[in-house]
């Protein structure tokens, strides 16, 4: 078995657009920095935080990575890699991930083989990056994580450990939550002790959902290494071509609206009426509209324009979709899975409408109405009506 | 006598598929504790499956591509097969199945498919897809972990593409959602051969009257292939797939499902007035903090 | 661009009946059809007959279909036509099943959802192999010309194309005709409004409430106080296991009395008459206890649906000899009584376990609503335009006489009237409207259908006549005297229907079809003969917008339908007037609307820039 100084640091592959980084690489930078910190302690070491950085004039936020928790930030700064194309950037990253000679420019690289833990986004480009990059280094990826734990293992599995106690230091508890929200599985990428097919399965890698963790705070007193790299291309690498981008507007702006109404499976005794029962609702406050994660999936038969208009991936609330903060929030039918609440949970003022008083909802509102939204609504907007503003209100 | 329509047989293509629980309302069934009842729940064609079915039946109607379907499952993930081919009237179905492919997570999978499209007949394929994700699972790590082993150019959340067979490229749309950032529609070019991840919001769309007729004329034979699909169908195990036992199932899984439990309830972060939802009383002072909250002063 | 030889637009019977004829002559042609799938856009009364014209000849569906009578889904063979007049309680019936036989070889009653499907099926066969076929969930936007010879066709969907010759087939509210100019919008007058609703009532319950045989059926009609003083009338046709019900009225007589077309049909419904012949058992669940813990209840709710479910399948295959038959030889049970024994089983179950009730009401399965064209007073005169020929309602022949209505047939023999004439001119590279447009003007002159358009047929007269044998001369005598003399005279029948045929069916008309023959004619007829009828209970009728609720919609984000005069008297008639309640009138007057429950009959189509929607989008019929 190689020894543990085979596989060190924790490397963050980072996500950025127009000179920013994208929200998530900072809070993925910010975990990183927790759990390192309690990491060294722990084990009286010193591994890094290591950013990775690929693109084009991106010396600027290279810079900034460091106040936001990275120890050391590896630069790739090309015109080839301006916008993120999958070939060629998960050749790059492997081969930073593989690089004694990087290493050695910031810690002790003698027996470096990769790293020890691997983090990239959950997002459009992060979750396939992710994947391609450790097919490529040969080690496992748990995808969609919500919470990480390091610690000391006592495995006993029939394969890895062919039934044996054994301990594993130092391993990732990746907790990613499932389909319905309420059930958290715990991955471990772990090394094959059983002598039939032994192997080492190094970095252990995540990609993490974005909204989930907190950012540090920006601390100019930081310090640490920016270092380059130069990548090594094939022309083949570059056989993809980027011929246009363009920007998209999502139909759905939950930001310039003062209220958001959201449904959840509560509307499944007669859907279509329901979603219009809701869409009334919103229209008279002149909220936007939002929905749980599993309204995503489609489970229920609607009407085409209900379906295209309202459970579509744009109006998600919650780690998966959007995180939101209205003045006020009404959650109709929701039962209130900690993904969704994560996402509303910041909101001024929130109401719920739920035939259940157990509902988990009903511990993040500031007023539960117990009935069903079909008798609900209708008296709601009645009231509403009738006590509608006859002077605009003061923003 | 003149319509005009370029059927070349230049083009072949694969879909990988995933027989997945049914999740809509009325077939899925769930255990008391939350859990899915697989046992209650009715499999079928996994929704993202489908959608990358009907990409592959594009460019079956639009270029005349062969089409072979596969899937790594037990016996009983022919049906998924099944189903694919009524969607891509498929020209070939194979079933990866095999005792040791159980236990394997996305790599030991991907490590299946590979050797699988690699078998495929009618020559080397030009175009992979996959759906997305899987509805159950939900990783969306095979399509792109078994487009790298098979070394072919990943384009991930693609909502549209077309085929120049001449100059064998692919052009395709992708969208791109980044947090906190506006979405980005790309149009990206590749040298075949590509392996396609298909987004969920992909229609597949004929425009012209040939292809409309192509596509009457394709559907109405794979409905009539579907009903004798077996004859379609190869079943290959690890032997036949040639491929290294040590890289498949538990033995060639990097990751293990360590553990499932109830995320425990946060602790409240409110304090909820629970009121009655028929007592118009107390909705009427609901509705007054409502408009309070949303802008200052109310004024009647 | 891509070209073909003949375009046919709109894939109702007569556009799939020119497909299936041009195929047959080995001519390329593929139909455009803007449904998603054929047959989801159409509705008709509907009877479909076979012609056997004294004079002249019909091309029929079983000339063109020749598996038609064995395995077109057909429902049944009409073999009794009866005419009722009513006044409240009170029913006078007039046997006019010679009227319905006249020189017709029979007449099936048909559901245009599954029929339109099969005929698709056929004719795409036949046009697949001559490398053409059905292009459907395609509207067609424009149609403009490059040379004399070439159309090119634009569609919402597709890149433009081309075509040599085109049939519109496109129905009564033709948009080929309102894009080419090829002839004015259809105005009230021209124009009948029909609504109907089919109703569920088992196979063999109708048999014996109609006391007809497995492979016969009943039309009845109904005039009088039902009319609900407009001219027209109802009706109600026996399908294989629904009923076909509804109401036909003069389009122009309904602008001078606006009722919603839901109250029509209502008006029927509660006609006591009318009430019993749809009455059937209907399962009603109870309420579930609310004390309940919540897995018992909702345990409970999918235990009763499914309960209800497999009652109504199993009376309902039951009620069919081919469905028990069926049911017996899968295996699944050993005898037909075993059947009957598992239907009471469950019934009882229900009752006992579950406090279901069982009663007397009907079941309504679809809503629907058509203009039917008057060909008397609108059909095309020259039915072409440039290399454009015009079929059924698209040319405005639909055929009335008295209560029997032609449709479906005449658009067959229009269409393959109009596939002939393509044919030949694909023969002889030559469409220009010498060659083309005039053959086929001149063909369907000679179309006993065209006939029936313009003159009274003395024969069919003598039919209604000797049906109204009994009928005290001072309730018809008094209205129509001297006529009436004349017509009941065989001699002078021949010369008074000439001379009436020389004057004009148009100076005729206004007397025949007048509230007088349809309203209080009737009325007084039922009041003095007729016998009283009792309805056994009172049918709970669905309100319009649970109609409407049960109708299927792909709605469209735009609008199919624009306003041009949201003042005009006319649309806020529309109000009253749209089936489905899709104009409403805001408060300053202006008339607005709400495009999405549009079931596209085109009530409002004169005022208004009226199209179809977009390809697949609009109502779906699922019986039609």
């Amino acid at each position: 078995m190689k020894s543990s100084s085979n596989y060190q640091h924790l490397y963050v592959v980072v996500e950025h657009e127009d000179g920013m980084p994208v929200p998530v690489s900072l809070e993925m930078l910010g975990e990183a920095r927790r759990l390192m910190d309690g990491f060294n302690k722990k084990y009286s070491s010193d591994e890094k935080v290591v950013a990775v950085v690929l693109g084009h004039n991106v010396r600027k936020l290279c810079e900034e990575l460091i106040f936001y928790g990275a120890d050391v930030v590896i630069c790739v700064d090309s015109p080839e890699l301006q916008h993120m194309r999958n070939l060629i950037d998960t050749k790059v990253i492997s081969q930073i991930a593989r690089s004694r000679e990087l290493v050695a420019k910031f810690s002790n690289a003698s027996e470096f083989i990769k790293p020890r833990y691997m983090f990239f986004a959950a997002d459009s480009i992060g979750r396939h990056m992710s994947s391609t990059v450790l097919a490529e280094l040969e080690s496992g990826l748990a995808s969609d994580i919500n919470k990480l734990v390091i610690s000391d293992l006592e495995i006993k599995h029939e394969h890895k450990t062919k039934g044996q106690s054994m301990k594993y230091e130092k391993t990732l508890e990746m907790y990613r939550p499932d389909f319905s929200g309420f059930l958290w599985t715990t991955i471990l990428c772990l090394d094959n002790r059983n002598p039939a097919n032994e192997r080492e399965y190094h970095p252990q890698a995540c990609s993490i959902i974005p909204g989930v963790f907190a950012q540090i705070e920006r601390d100019t007193s930081r310090r640490g290494a920016i270092v380059e790299y130069v990548p090594k291309f094939d022309e083949k690498d570059l056989r993809v071509r980027v011929l246009d981008r363009k920007i998209v507007k999502s139909a759905v702006d939950f930001d310039s609206h003062k209220a958001v109404v959201s449904f959840g499976k509560g509307v499944k005794d007669s859907p279509e009426q329901n979603i219009k029962l809701v869409a009334e609702l919103a229209k008279e406050i002149e909220a936007e509209v939002g929905i749980s994660l599993p309204i995503s999936k489609k489970p229920f038969s609607v009407s085409e324009s209900t379906n295209s208009n309202y459970m579509i991936p744009d109006r998600v609330v919650g780690t998966s979709g959007r995180k939101v903060a209205p003045l006020l929030y009404i959650a109709v039918g929701i039962s209130g899975a900690m993904q969704h609440i994560a996402g509303m949970k910041e909101s001024g003022f929130i109401v719920a409408i739920n035939p259940d008083e157990n509902s988990p909802i009903k511990d993040e509102c500031d007023v539960f109405i117990k009935g069903r939204m079909e008798d609900v609504i209708p008296l709601l907007l009645e009231e509403l009506r009738k006590q509608r503003p006859t002077i605009e209100v003061k923003k | 006598m003149t319509a005009t329509t370029t059927t070349t047989n230049d083009l072949n293509v694969a879909v990988i598929v995933k027989l997945e629980p049914d999740f809509s309302e009325g077939n899925v069934s769930y255990n008391a504790d939350g859990t899915l009842n697989r046992a209650e729940t009715k499999s079928i064609l996994g929704p993202h499956s489908a959608i990358a079915s009907n990409a592959a039946f594009y460019a079956k109607v639009k270029y005349g591509a062969r089409v072979a379907v596969g899937t790594m499952g037990p016996p009983i993930a022919e049906s998924a097969l099944q189903q694919a081919q009524l969607l891509c009237d498929a020209d070939e179905l194979h079933l990866y199945s095999d005792r040791i492919f159980a236990g394997a997570d996305t790599l030991a999978t991907a490590e299946v498919l590979r050797a699988g499209i690699s078998k495929v007949e009618g020559g080397k394929v030009d175009v992979v897809f996959s759906g997305h994700r899987a509805s159950d699972g939900e990783t969306g790590q095979t399509g792109p972990q078994t487009a790298w082993k098979l070394g072919y150019t990943f384009l991930g959340n693609v909502v549209d593409y077309n085929v120049d067979l001449e100059s064998r490229l692919v052009r395709a749309k992708r969208l791109i959602s980044l947090q906190g950032f506006y979405d980005i529609i790309e149009e990206v070019e590749a040298p075949l051969p590509v392996f396609i991840s298909i987004d969920p919001s992909y229609k597949a769309f004929f425009n012209t009257v040939s292809q409309r007729l192509a596509f009457e004329k394709y559907q109405k034979e794979a409905k009539l292939r579907a009903e004798n699909y077996k004859q379609f169908l190869k079943v290959l195990n690890t032997q036949q797939l040639g491929i290294d036992p040590k890289l498949v199932g538990l033995p060639g899984s990097p990751t293990i499902v360590y553990k499932v439990e109830r995320i425990p309830k946060a602790k409240a972060s409110r304090k909820a007035e629970v009121i009655d939802g028929a007592n118009r009383e107390q909705i009427a002072r609901v509705v007054s903090n409502m408009y309070e909250a949303l802008g200052g002063m109310v004024i009647k | 661009m891509e070209h073909y030889d003949v375009a046919i637009i709109g894939g109702g019977s007569a556009g799939l009946a020119a497909l299936k004829r041009l195929s047959d002559l080995n001519k390329q042609a593929i139909l455009i059809e803007a449904g998603k799938k054929v047959g989801s856009k159409n509705i008709s009364g509907g009877i479909l007959y076979s012609k056997k014209p004294k004079h002249g000849k019909t091309y029929n569906v079983e000339d063109i279909y020749p598996g038609f009578l064995q395995d077109a889904p057909i429902e049944r063979k009409i073999t009794q036509y009866m005419l009722h007049a009513t006044s409240n309680d009170k029913i006078f019936t007039m046997d006019l099943t010679a009227a319905h036989e006249y020189q017709a070889n029979f007449g099936y009653s048909v559901l245009l959802n599954r029929l339109n499907g099969w005929f698709a099926k056929q004719a795409s066969e036949s046009a697949e192999r001559q490398g053409g076929g059905i292009v459907s969930g395609v509207h067609v936007r424009s149609l403009s010309w490059q040379d004399e010879k070439t159309v090119i066709i634009e569609t919402d969907e597709l890149e433009p194309f081309e075509a040599k010759a085109v049939i519109a087939a496109d129905g009564v509210n033709s948009e080929v005709a309102e894009m080419t100019g090829a002839r004015a919008k259809f105005t009230p007058e021209q124009l009948y409004q029909g609504v109907k609703v089919i109703v569920k009532l088992p196979e063999e319950i109708i048999e014996q409430r109609f006391g007809i045989g497995p492979d016969e059926g009943a039309a009845h009609l109904f005039a009088g106080d039902i009319t609900l003083n407009h001219i027209g009338g109802g009706f109600l046709y026996t399908n294989l296991d629904t009923l076909s019900v509804g109401a036909v009225y003069h389009y122009d007589s309904l602008m001078e009395r606006p009722s919603e077309p839901y109250t029509l049909i209502n008006a029927l419904l509660k006609n006591p008459l009318v009430t019993e012949f749809i009455k059937d058992q209907v399962a009603i669940k109870e309420e579930i206890d609310k004390n309940l813990p919540k897995e018992e209840q909702l345990r409970t709710r999918f235990a009763v649906s499914k309960l209800i479910k497999t009652w109504n399948e199993l009376r309902d295959t039951y009620s069919s000899r081919d469905g028990r038959k069926k049911l017996v030889e899968s295996g699944k049970y050993k005898s037909e009584e075993e059947i009957r024994a598992r239907l009471d089983y469950v019934q009882n179950e229900l009752a006992t376990k579950y406090d279901t009730k069982f009663v007397t009401d009907y079941i309504e399965l679809e809503y629907g609503a058509k203009l039917v064209p008057d060909g008397k007073r609108c059909a095309m005169k020259k039915p072409y335009y440039k290399n454009i020929l015009f079929i059924g309602d698209a040319a405005g022949r639909g055929v009335f006489i008295g209560p029997r209505i032609e449709g479906l047939n005449v658009g067959i023999d229009d269409a393959v009237r109009a596939a002939d004439a393509v044919a030949r001119s694909i023969d002889r590279n030559d469409f220009s409207t010498h060659y083309m447009g005039e053959f086929y003007s001149q063909s369907i002159e000679e179309s006993p259908y065209t006939r029936d358009m313009k003159e009274i047929d003395k024969d069919y007269l003598k039919i209604f006549l000797d049906a109204a044998r009994d009928v005290p001369k001072d309730i018809i005598g008094q209205r129509y005297g001297v006529v009436f003399k004349l017509m009941s005279s065989g001699t002078l029948r021949g010369l008074a229907v000439g001379f009436a045929n020389i004057l004009g069916y148009d100076r005729l008309l206004p007397l025949v079809e007048s509230e007088d023959t349809y309203v209080q004619v009737p009325i007084e007829l039922a009041e003095k003969m007729g016998r009283h009828v009792r309805a056994t209970y009172a049918p709970t009728i669905p309100t319009i917008a649970q109609r409407i609720a049960q109708l299927k919609y792909d709605d469209d984000r735009i609008s199919h339908i624009k306003v041009l005069h949201p003042n005009s008297e006319f649309m806020k008639k529309i109000v009253t007037l749209c089936p489905t309640l899709c104009y409403s009138m805001e408060r300053g007057g202006e008339v607005t609307l709400q495009h999405e429950a549009c079931i596209e009959c085109g009530t409002c189509a004169k005022e208004t820039e009226w199209h179809h929607p977009r390809g697949e989008k609009g109502v779906i019929y699922q019986y039609g």
